[in-house]
């Protein structure tokens, strides 16, 4: 069995997007991803959310229903009714991680309501992780507030950021008194550009100090949905340089994936070492 | 994350990467689609039914009882009283569990802050009427507090049969068993004296038919739940078992027969990929439903656990024949599970929690223990250093009855239940 292909699928059930990802292994080391979806709630369903988004990345990969091996949660997704198994969202986004950056022996998974840094082996074992505490402060919400007060796109504030030239410090990382800030600095002329980049450099500290306290060296990957925030990743990146730290921040094309990756990856081991056992799962994919 | 055997104790600085961190806030996760779907049809009926009869602090099935007979109904802490002498008296036993997430208002004042949760809401209980038709309480000999509780109790309600309950901890026949056998006779002599019936040896009897036929309709479910614990999951089997507490065996035991019909012929109920855990320490104080839920839906099957115990005290039949009141005493010295409020060589702490994690094929353990518990928390230490011996994988949390918020500990069990799925048996 372990050497045989096998398909699972992913499916990490977030604060405010579903991602899937279907993948292929073969036991031996051989991981292909067929599909990945990212779908942001937008105030509906989240467990219709899932169920739909998982059945259009199932028709992407090419693979039927019948031929999942395991569908297994994370995040919020314990409430997937036809899930397999479900795993809790460090331990997916390590396993994403390291086969989105196989180089990686950290993360920073950077979510709507919480960022955590975390450490991991070449096995994606996690060793170690530090977590910000309990509100939204720095975290992707925070940034989609932003976006709201400023008029611009998710999409447009990487850039913005980057073309910025005279950072303007944010005294405030509080999802709910930036928009105070905001409104502050625009009244006060500030360019846009400028205002994100200030943002960007204040939210970069705050996640540094999560890798430095977790003890990351080498390659860490951004992963969540701010990690495709160009303007976010440099920040991070000079915020590191600036602390002549032993890390090198790199983000992914796919990052907002891992946790639904890691889920899949993570999935396809467990079908193997049960069917080893010869306790394979009924209903498996039943979707 | 978890070696075999190395603990994971509640340190919030991550550095073993399965503790709780700082993060949290939420309460319990959304419904699983699939609790959703065991809690449909005809054993979701039942499991709605428990439910109610749980959260009706003001015991309206007794008093239905009590006015429909006629007859006395005396309540008793949970643990372990011979609730098959009251049975043959014609008296209601009447197991009062705490008050859950009722807001304390009275009950506080009598307790300092660093005492546990169920005396409080018990002494609320009390106070604010829920418990006043009940003609009696008994408070078996848990720990100090429940001692203390039982004083309070004789002066909060004079009118009232109050005994604290003690049990023998020599357990040779001619020491504990003499005794044990003089606390049944005078506690029979006190219902007797308010109205109850005499005890009578075919009675007693007939009632220990009763309880034998009760006690083994749920070994049969903790079997099956061990078996296939998708089918019972245990946020049901709880309020079913919390019914018990306040309806008559006899009726009790058709509601275990209907449930476990109702449970075993539901189609929707199919097994996934879960850990299967043991959870131990919550004998008394009882967590909120939606603890045990919450420790469900991070991925854990509980194949095993202390919730309402006083049902599965006794572990066996106790014997039909012969003197019914020695046999009752012969149950209790040498046929009681082990437990931190029963006198065990410190040696021998956790072996059977070691044997029970073997025969339900347990592959790690919860301890969760009520905050401020003595008889949990004291003997955690051994029962813990049984299980680290015997390779077990284990984290610890604590509880109160009406905590509200689970999310620390559903990353603490959701990592605990990882780690032994993905690294159980691999190199540390």
């Amino acid at each position: 069995m372990s050497g045989a292909d096998m398909i699972t699928a992913g499916i990490d059930v977030g604060s405010s997007a579903v991602k899937v990802a279907v993948m292929r292994t073969d036991g031996r080391g051989g991981e292909e991803m067929l599909s990945g979806r990212c779908e942001r709630m937008r105030r509906r369903d989240a467990l219709e959310v899932a169920r739909a988004v998982f059945e259009e990345a199932l028709a992407e990969s090419g693979a039927g229903r019948g031929e999942i091996g395991y569908v297994a949660t994370t995040g919020e997704g314990e409430g997937v009714d036809f899930r397999t198994g479900h795993f809790y969202g460090m331990t997916t986004h390590a396993r994403g991680g390291l086969f989105l950056e196989p180089e990686a022996r950290a993360v920073i998974d950077i979510g709507a309501l919480h960022t955590r840094a975390l450490l991991m082996d070449g096995r994606a074992k996690v060793l170690g992780y530090r977590m910000t505490s309990q509100c939204a402060s720095g975290s992707g919400q925070f940034l989609e507030n932003i976006t709201r007060y400023l008029g611009v796109t998710l999409e447009e504030i990487g850039p913005l950021s980057l073309a910025a030239d005279d950072p303007e410090k944010c005294s405030s990382i509080c999802a709910v008194l930036a928009e105070t800030d905001v409104i502050n600095m625009v009244s006060r002329g500030i360019p846009v550009p400028n205002i994100l980049k200030g943002i960007h450099q204040s939210m970069a500290g705050r996640y540094y100090r999560l890798i430095a306290g977790a003890g990351a060296r080498g390659v860490v990957l951004v992963t969540g949905g701010p990690a495709a925030d160009v303007g976010l990743v440099r920040a991070l990146q000079e915020e590191a340089a600036a602390n002549r730290s032993p890390v090198e921040i790199r983000s992914h094309p796919r990052s907002v994936l891992a946790g639904a990756i890691g889920a899949a990856l993570w999935g396809a081991f467990r079908a193997r070492r049960l069917a080893e056992k010869g306790l394979a799962l009924s209903g498996a994919g039943g979707a | 994350m978890t070696g075999g055997g190395r603990g994971h104790g509640r340190g919030g600085d991550g550095s073993c990467g399965c503790g709780p961190g700082e993060g949290g806030c939420g309460s319990a996760a959304p419904a699983a689609a699939g609790e959703a779907a065991a809690g449909a049809g005809a054993a979701g009926a039942v499991v709605a039914r428990c439910t109610a009869l749980m959260q009706d602090l003001r015991l309206g099935s007794v008093r239905a009882w009590k006015e429909r007979t006629g007859g006395l109904a005396v309540g008793y802490m949970p643990v372990y009283v011979p609730r098959e002498v009251l049975h043959a008296q014609g008296v209601l036993p009447v197991g009062i569990a705490g008050g859950g997430e009722m807001e304390i208002i009275r009950g506080d004042a009598y307790y300092q802050s660093y005492i546990c949760h169920i005396p409080r809401s018990t002494v609320e209980l009390g106070l604010d009427g829920s418990l006043d038709c009940l003609d009696g309480m008994l408070f078996p000999a848990i720990c100090d507090v429940i001692r203390n509780l039982s004083g309070m109790w004789k002066m909060l309600f004079p009118g009232k049969l109050v005994r604290y309950m003690d049990v023998p901890q020599d357990f040779d026949p001619s020491m504990g068993g003499v005794f044990w056998r003089h606390e049944i006779r005078s506690l029979a002599e006190d219902l007797a004296a308010r109205g109850a019936r005499p005890l009578e040896d075919g009675a007693l009897r007939d009632s220990i038919r009763a309880y034998n036929a009760n006690r083994r309709r749920i070994r049969d479910l903790m079997e099956l739940r061990r078996r296939e614990p998708w089918k019972v999951p245990t946020h049901e089997l709880y309020v079913v078992l919390r019914a018990g507490l306040v309806l008559p065996v006899e009726e009790h035991t058709a509601l275990l027969d209907e449930y476990r019909e109702a449970a075993l012929a539901d189609p929707d109920r199919r097994p996934l990929d879960q850990a299967r855990v043991v959870v131990t320490g919550s004998f008394c104080e009882q967590p909120p439903l939606g603890l045990i839920k919450t420790l469900e839906r991070a991925g854990c099957y509980i194949v095993d656990d202390d919730f309402v115990q006083v049902h599965r005290w006794l572990k066996g039949d106790v014997r039909e024949d012969g003197d019914p009141v020695e046999n009752l005493v012969r149950a209790f010295l040498e046929d009681s599970i082990a437990h931190p409020t029963r006198w065990i060589d410190r040696d021998r702490k956790g072996e059977e929690l070691v044997a029970r994690v073997r025969e339900s094929r347990a592959e790690g353990v919860l301890f969760c223990a009520a905050s401020f518990c003595d008889p949990a928390l004291l003997d955690q230490p051994m029962i813990v250093a049984a299980v680290e011996r015997a390779g077990i994988p284990w984290t610890g949390f604590k509880f109160s009855e009406n905590t509200g918020q689970f999310q620390v500990i559903r990353e603490q069990a959701g990592t605990f239940a990882d780690s032994i799925k993905l690294w159980t048996g691999a190199q540390a």
